[in-house]
């Protein structure tokens, strides 16, 4: 016995002289640890924070995104293919809302980067103060774009500002509405502050010093501080800004004329990177978004998962240009059948309208290619590279006119909006608009301006009109809309489920 | 005469044998016949006695005329030769370990005698880890199946014929595709997390089982308690899986031919409308909905049956399977090669499977030294259907139910030959087009050997090195042709991705065994230190835009991708285990295992693994002596132990950067490249320990015929190791690993044996019955609930696990009837006297408002059932009568409920889909007698909304096995010069009685524990039903 136990001994001496076999290293990247080195390890972790804008399952300007923030308004319809945007379409949605469920996670993901670089920037050796300066601006222009997008879809929302340090900084209650609103504001004021006018060419795209403007005069608008509007978005109606409507409204929905004097803020889309869009997060991710392909007819191999209601077709009627004919916009929102009309390249006829309404959507479509489904790859492409833009110019004129009307001096909306009617070769207005005047005409050419940017529920949840205009539309589900249960999405059931302080 | 016949039948060899009976023994015959039989009354009898088992010789056994001091013993060769004393003599049989026989001679001069192993005699001897131990010495809870018992029915994967033969283990088929395998569970969930024994084979530790050959295997030993398991420590947890393949045996070489054939077919097809119908019901749901019908359906009497889809996906298909073996060996060596092939083509169309392996085994003595090795090498292919082209449809098997039959099949006109989905219904992939554009094969290839080295230092003390070295690669390959399926479905290119990986583990174990008697104090000891290194690459290229035809990532034109990664792992422990037995009355078993594992930090690297186990074998007390003319066999059995679980992944402890994440920027509108942390680390992770309590009792009666063993056992594992899910507010991209809480199990498992006969019909019946409750005990947060089980590509999750409950109860909203008229909806209200259902109408559902706040939401779910059963069993029968066997087996489970995932597609008439012929049955204001809601496309009620409405009854019996078999007798047997020869006919999987409505109620598939009981009817590949015919020869 006691040889084994000598040769028990021998084993365990054996083996405690082993134990940096234990010590392995992922080989597969670099952790935490060794990270936030350079400028460059700064600006790759933006591009990780911006990637999400156009994330595939709930990126606010990715596919998905812009089906849920067009999908409620009275102007559009979701077809019963996708259940979860059927349902938020239909007003049948649930908490379980995948669409709604992936808005909110993915927004967060942004934050949780954004917080990361901003807590990380300080540190970074060799990066001159003013550089510092510059990146925390822009992740926190990031951060409150994330929870603007939160804060109009889902009113109380966690509000977190800081990288978690162990498990129990998972579990952040609710604040209220005003507070997330606060805190986009606080961000976006020094984010203005710190964020360039302009960018290299080989940097455009990024948030600029105007960009965090018009974000901070939106969110002044939407709680309704019409003065600070006003104040902030007439900063860029002036130098150092020139921001200018394109000649051309279709200018802001072509792929061949992006980042142009009208664009404020734009989400880059392209198809390079990868090739396929549905690939998540990883090299083989296509870095543009699938939305003209699931918008496209089924004549140009697309899926026809939305369609506008008459309702939109019918106010683009309301009114002629001065030369007598329809608005230009609409000949750029959609396609319909009129004389000569041609979608795709081919006769409007050609066509099957499915759903009894009467147009197909043609703003960021890629409707001169022949077919929906041919991309640069030049191989499978249901990738499109239109870039979408997030802030147009004639947004910040119109809500500069809105601003001023509430102020109760509808005198000094003019100018802002004839410039955009003007663009559409629309009449001046007659002098001696009322507000209320005022207001239906801002409400009205918001409506044409902007229809499938994403704007329509939430201007008319602003205005107080969501109950009349969505059943006076002549949108499926209509009967099914109750302003109490369906004004803001319900907080994910999944958050509910995992977060036992979200009360 | 005497010695002519002897050497002829042992020199002859088999290609001469038949030659040599019809020429050398014609004559002796002749001569026989042409004197008087009474004359010669002192005839030799010969003959050759062999095990029933595996057919193999025994030599040394005895043969005596009876009532008489005449007897022999059989040759190296079982061979024997005997003079009767008189013509109606009878021979008596007795061997070790066999079930004694006698046989009339009555004239005979040729008896070839089969013996049947007394499994209550035989010295049973049980695989344990490092080592064996005799059966009356054991005292952990161990599961026995000798390779003779997994008979080849039908099927090609070994863990499949386990289903319901051990207690306490339940084996469910991952798929019914070929290839698929199984997924084991040992005594239930004792974690949340990885519930996958461990699988070593010959001593090396592998992945899965499911690749090897049922013929080579010479037992499986399932370590169920913690005593049994805990010398494998840390990956314990969830129970042992040893397989010990066979060995060759002293004496001539015994070669064994097998081959079987069979035919499957799909057990069960769903019943879904024909074109007419589902325009009917379409247009109704349209016109309830107030929305214009669909142009398809225009005109449902012109449609008639349009395409079963079902129909067009399934075949019988055919299976079969071809075995050689050879063994044999001297008393310094012995040897034991095998080789196989199986091939199968799965009952999907263009869906099959095929493997080829072989084994050597050999052991080599020499003085104090031994040697020995096992090779194995497996190498299989498999042609699995598409996953699914995105859409709603699901797989394949999903699409042919969902798609719509008024849809061809075919369309010569578009790209690739197929037609799809056309106008606003929901994209459904045509399934058939999906198995012939989408070509998905992998090929695997596994290695594993084993060397080891033992010397015997002393004759007691054995030093062994045990090397080991398993290989799997994996080669993978995706062929996407280009087409244009119906208006839903365009690829416009054909594109390639191909994928490699493997996985190496290496493994070092140096071990000392010491066994020695001191007069009755028996002690065997163990100690050892082991090494084990594992290491994963994967890398993978695509490409786009290939010529027609060709596959080869070289000729694509378009745009490629690449990807690769790699992990690795260590393992550094040592052991021990000393097992005592005083007077083979009293047994004690203490084991102690100290593992270091790369997953964990270094604060929480090591953990120790101890356990002790004590039996007491009754009946060998002098006092039971009285007792045991009733009562033979009575072994009590108490065991503690610890074990542990380290199955996440590597490196969570610390915090890595993801990247490519990214972004486009400039003029030029180029990539950006993107990289940053997108998830949380887990520092200070640490081991899952589970610590179990075991109380055993075997038992024999009637002179051991009827055998059988209670346990009871009690589990607690803490500190599970899970992806909790965390909030999506967090911002991380996956759930982060911890230490989450604390499971609960018991259950007690029972196995009877009994073995009997009448005359010559011997028969033996056997069952097991196992019951397992879980509880959890505390989770994450405390308040943490997780949710899974997500049964559509739209649906809520079904289960919850959360503190108190079982592990992924059903939580559901309730079901509670149908609105029969617009007064019942109009006074069903809440507190507030508001309507809960306000979008309802009379044939919608009413749903219970459990937390009657006056609105239903997911607040009102209720505990709806378990996915567990209450118990699970098994049994089975197994007979011979003269050269005739059978053999039947039963399994099923009780008490289990399914959510019917599928079902919830197919009868929501708010999809464009194609339904069940359940909505035929929908309310309607002249059908009210129903639980269907009616048919309306905008669902305002949402009636098919997850709830338990689609939860069932998940109860099944099924008749699994019957075999019937017919061994040639063994007066045949010695003319055409071979040992035996079995011929049989089996039926897998013959009939299953349950009230379930999806495909099959064992769902298999390996998911997330939360998933389970959830059927994913959209993506499943449902079993098939078996009927095979095969040869079995040895000579």
């Amino acid at each position: 016995m006691k040889k084994i136990y000598i040769l028990f001994g021998m084993t365990l001496a054996f083996a405690s002289c082993n134990t940096d076999v234990l010590e392995l290293t992922n080989p597969n990247g670099i952790t935490t640890d060794t990270y936030w080195r350079n400028e460059n390890d700064v600006n790759q972790a933006m591009a990780a924070t911006y990637g999400l804008f156009k994330n595939v399952d709930g990126g606010y300007w990715g596919v998905r995104g812009t089906e849920l923030t067009n999908g409620r308004g009275d102007d559009f319809f979701i077809r019963n293919d996708v259940s979860y945007l059927y349902q938020l379409a239909t007003y049948t949605n649930t908490a379980d809302n995948g669409a709604a469920t992936s808005l909110w996670n993915i927004a967060y993901r942004a934050i949780f980067r954004a917080n990361q670089t901003i807590e990380n920037v300080p540190n970074v050796p060799g990066l001159s103060d003013e550089l510092k300066t510059r990146y925390i601006a822009e992740a926190k222009f990031l951060r409150a774009v994330n929870y603007f997008n939160l804060v109009i879809n889902f009113g109380d929302a966690p509000l977190i500002l800081r990288v978690p340090v162990d498990k129990n900084d998972y579990y952040y209650p609710k604040s209220p509405e005003a507070d997330v609103w606060t805190q986009v504001k606080q961000d976006l004021t020094e984010a203005a502050a710190g964020l360039p006018v302009e960018w290299p060419s080989a940097s455009k795209g990024r948030a600029t010093k105007g960009a965090a403007i018009g974000y901070l005069g939106k969110a002044h608008l939407y709680t309704g501080d019409w003065a600070s509007a006003q104040a902030t978005l007439q900063q860029l109606t002036t130098t150092p800004f020139s921001y200018s409507l394109t000649a051309n409204f279709g200018d802001n929905f072509s792929q061949n004329t992006e980042n142009n004097s009208e664009s404020v803020f734009e989400i880059q889309l392209a198809d390079v990177g990868g090739t396929n869009p549905w690939g998540g997060e990883n090299a083989s991710e296509s870095l543009g978004v699938t939305t003209a392909q699931e918008f496209a007819p089924q004549e140009v191999s697309g899926w026809f998962e939305v369609s506008f209601t008459d309702k939109l077709f019918n106010a683009f009627q309301q009114e002629r240009t001065v030369s007598g004919d329809l608005d230009p916009r609409m000949y750029a929102t959609m396609a319909w059948n009129y004389p000569g009309s041609t979608f795709y390249n081919k006769p409007f006829s050609d066509f099957t309208l499915l759903f009894g309404y009467s147009t197909l959507i043609k703003k960021y479509q890629n409707y001169t290619q022949t077919n929906e489904l041919v991309g640069s790859s030049g191989a499978v492409n249901y990738t499109s590279s239109n870039n979408e833009r997030a802030m147009r110019y004639a947004d910040v004129l119109l809500m500069l006119a809105e601003a001023v009307t509430q102020q109760g001096n509808p005198a000094q909306a003019y100018t802002y909006v004839n410039a955009v009617r003007q663009r559409a070769n629309l009449a001046v207005l007659p002098a001696g608009y009322t507000k209320d005047q005022m207001m239906a005409e801002i409400r009205h050419q918001r409506m044409l301006e902007f229809a499938r940017e994403g704007f329509r529920f939430y201007d008319l949840r602003r205005w107080g009109l969501l109950q009349s205009e969505i059943s006076n539309s002549d949108k499926q589900g209509r009967e099914n809309f109750n302003t109490s249960q369906h004004s803001y999405f319900p907080t994910p059931q999944s958050e509910v489920d995992s977060n036992p302080n979200i009360n | 005469m005497t010695n002519k016949y002897t050497i002829n039948l042992r020199k002859a060899k088999w290609g001469t044998l038949v030659m040599c009976s019809l020429l050398a023994t014609a004559p002796v015959w002749a001569n026989n016949s042409a004197g008087s039989y009474a004359a010669v009354v002192q005839q030799p009898v010969t003959g050759t006695i062999t095990s029933k088992t595996d057919g193999m010789p025994l030599p040394g056994a005895n043969v005596t005329v009876k009532g008489t001091s005449v007897s022999t013993s059989t040759d190296e060769n079982g061979k024997f030769t005997i003079l009767p004393t008189s013509a109606d003599a009878v021979l008596v049989i007795t061997y070790m370990g066999f079930k004694p026989q006698e046989v009339a001679v009555s004239g005979q001069n040729t008896i070839n005698i089969i013996l049947e192993e007394d499994q209550t005699q035989l010295e049973e001897v049980v695989v344990v880890g490092y080592g064996t131990v005799k059966k009356k010495d054991l005292t952990g809870a161990v599961g026995h199946v000798n390779g003779s018992d997994l008979k080849q029915q039908g099927v090609s994967d070994v863990t499949r014929t386990l289903q319901g033969r051990m207690a306490g283990v339940t084996v469910e088929a991952s798929g019914g595709n070929p290839g698929a395998g199984s997924r084991i569970l040992i005594r239930g969930v004792s974690s949340l997390n990885n519930a996958t024994p461990l699988y070593i084979v010959d001593g090396v530790q592998v992945a899965s089982i499911s690749n090897l050959n049922s013929n080579d295997i010479e037992s499986i030993d399932v370590l169920k308690d913690a005593s049994a398991a805990a010398i494998y420590g840390s990956r314990a947890a969830n129970g042992v899986v040893l397989v010990t393949t066979k060995s060759g045996k002293a004496g001539e070489p015994v070669f064994s031919v097998s081959s079987n054939l069979g035919m499957q077919r799909l057990y069960k097809k769903l019943n879904v409308l024909t074109a007419e119908q589902w325009a009917n019901v379409s247009n109704a749901a349209q016109d309830a909905a107030g929305i214009p019908r669909l142009e398809l359906a225009q005109n449902p009497a012109s449609l008639g049956r349009g395409t079963d889809y079902q129909d067009a996906i399934y075949r019988d298909a055919m299976i079969r399977q071809y075995d050689l073996s050879v063994s044999g060996g001297s008393d310094s060596g012995k040897y034991s090669v095998s080789g196989g092939y199986v091939t199968q083509d799965g009952i999907v169309q263009n869906t099959d499977f095929n493997r080829y392996n072989v084994r050597v085994k050999t052991e080599t003595k020499k003085g104090i030294f031994k040697f020995g090795e096992t090779v194995f090498v497996s190498r299989d292919k498999q042609t699995q259907m598409a996953s699914g082209w995105g859409g709603q449809g699901g797989n394949p098997v999903g699409s042919a139910v969902k798609m719509i039959p008024i849809f061809d099949i075919y369309n010569p006109d578009a790209v690739g030959g197929y037609g799809g989905a056309y106008g606003p219904v929901v994209n459904v992939a045509n399934p058939v087009a999906q198995l012939n554009l989408e070509n998905i094969t992998s090929e695997n290839t596994n290695i594993l050997l084993n060397a080891f080295a033992e010397a015997a230092i002393l004759p007691e003390l054995k030093y062994k090195i045990n090397l080991g070295y398993t290989n799997n690669s994996t080669y993978a390959k995706d062929y996407y042709k280009k087409y244009q399926v119906g208006t839903l479905f365009t690829h416009p290119t054909n594109d390639l991705t191909e994928a490699k990986s493997q996985n190496v583990l290496v493994l070092l174990e140096n071990t000392l065994n010491y066994a020695k008697d001191f007069g009755k104090h028996n002690i065997q000891a163990l100690a050892g230190y082991t090494y084990q290194k594992y290491n994963y690459k994967y890398t993978s290229a695509a490409k786009t835009d290939l010529p027609d035809g060709i596959e080869a990532i070289d000729a694509g034109a378009g745009t490629a991708n690449v990807g690769g990664n790699a992990t690795e792992s260590s393992l550094v422990s040592v052991l021990g285990r000393v097992i005592y037995s005083y007077d083979s009355r009293y047994l004690l078993t203490a084991s102690v295992r100290r593992d270091g594992s790369s997953r964990f930090g270094s604060a929480n690297r090591y953990g120790t693994f101890p356990s002790v186990a004590v039996g007491w074998n009754i009946s060998n007390e002098k006092f039971f002596e009285k007792m045991a003319a009733k009562l033979q066999t009575l072994k009590l059995r108490v065991t503690y132990g610890e074990l542990g679980n380290q199955e996440i992944g590597d490196y969570q402890y610390a915090a890595s950067i993801a990247s490519n994440i990214n972004y486009v920027m400039g003029d030029g509108q180029t990539k950006w490249f993107g990289a940053t942390q997108t998830a949380f680390a887990s520092p200070a992770i640490k081991w899952e320990s589970t610590k179990t309590i075991n109380f055993g009792l075997d038992f024999g009666l009637l002179n051991n015929s009827l055998t059988g063993n209670i346990d009871y056992f009690s589990k607690k594992t803490t500190d599970i190791l899970l992806n909790v899910p965390i909030p999506g507010s967090a911002g991380a991209i996956t759930n982060p690993v911890v230490n989450a809480g604390t499971l609960l199990n018991h259950g007690l498992e029972l196995g009877l044996n009994y073995g009997g006969n009448a005359g010559k019909f011997n028969y033996n019946v056997y069952g097991t019955f196992t019951s397992i409750k879980n509880k959890v005990e505390s989770l994450g947060t405390g308040s943490q609930q997780i949710f899974g089980g997500q049964p559509t590509h739209h649906g809520a999750s079904t289960t919850v696990t959360e503190a108190g409950g079982p592990v992924s109860a059903f939580y559901l909203i309730k079901d509670i009837g149908i609105f029969q008229t617009q007064a019942e909806v109009d006074s069903y209200v809440g507190p507030t006297g508001q309507k809960i259902q306000p979008n309802a109408a009379p044939g919608d559902i009413k749903f219970f408002d459990k937390n009657n706040d006056g609105i239903i939401d997911n607040n009102d779910r209720v505990y709806s059932g378990s996915p567990f059963p209450k118990f699970e069993y098994g049994f089975g029968f197994n007979a011979s009568y003269m050269n005739f066997d059978a053999n039947i087996f039963f399994q099923g489970t009780s008490g289990n409920k399914i959510y019917n995932g599928l079902r919830q597609d197919l009868e929501s008439t708010n999809l464009a889909i194609n339904y069940s012929t359940a909505v035929l049955n929908a309310w309607t204001p002249e059908n009210t007698n129903t639980s269907v809601p009616r048919a309306i496309a905008s669902d305002p009620n949402l009636n098919n909304r997850t709830s338990s409405r689609f939860l069932e009854n998940g109860s099944y019996l099924r008749f699994k096995t019957l075999q019937i078999g017919y061994t040639i007798p063994s007066s045949v047997n010695s003319k055409i010069g071979i040992s035996s020869l079995r011929i049989y006919a089996s039926a897998d999987n013959l009939v299953t009685f349950t009230k379930y409505g999806g495909y099959n109620p064992d769902l298999g598939r390996t998911g997330s524990i939360f998933d389970r009981g959830v059927d994913y009817g959209h993506v499943a590949y449902p079993l098939a039903r078996t009927i095979s015919g095969g040869i079995q020869l040895t000579f």
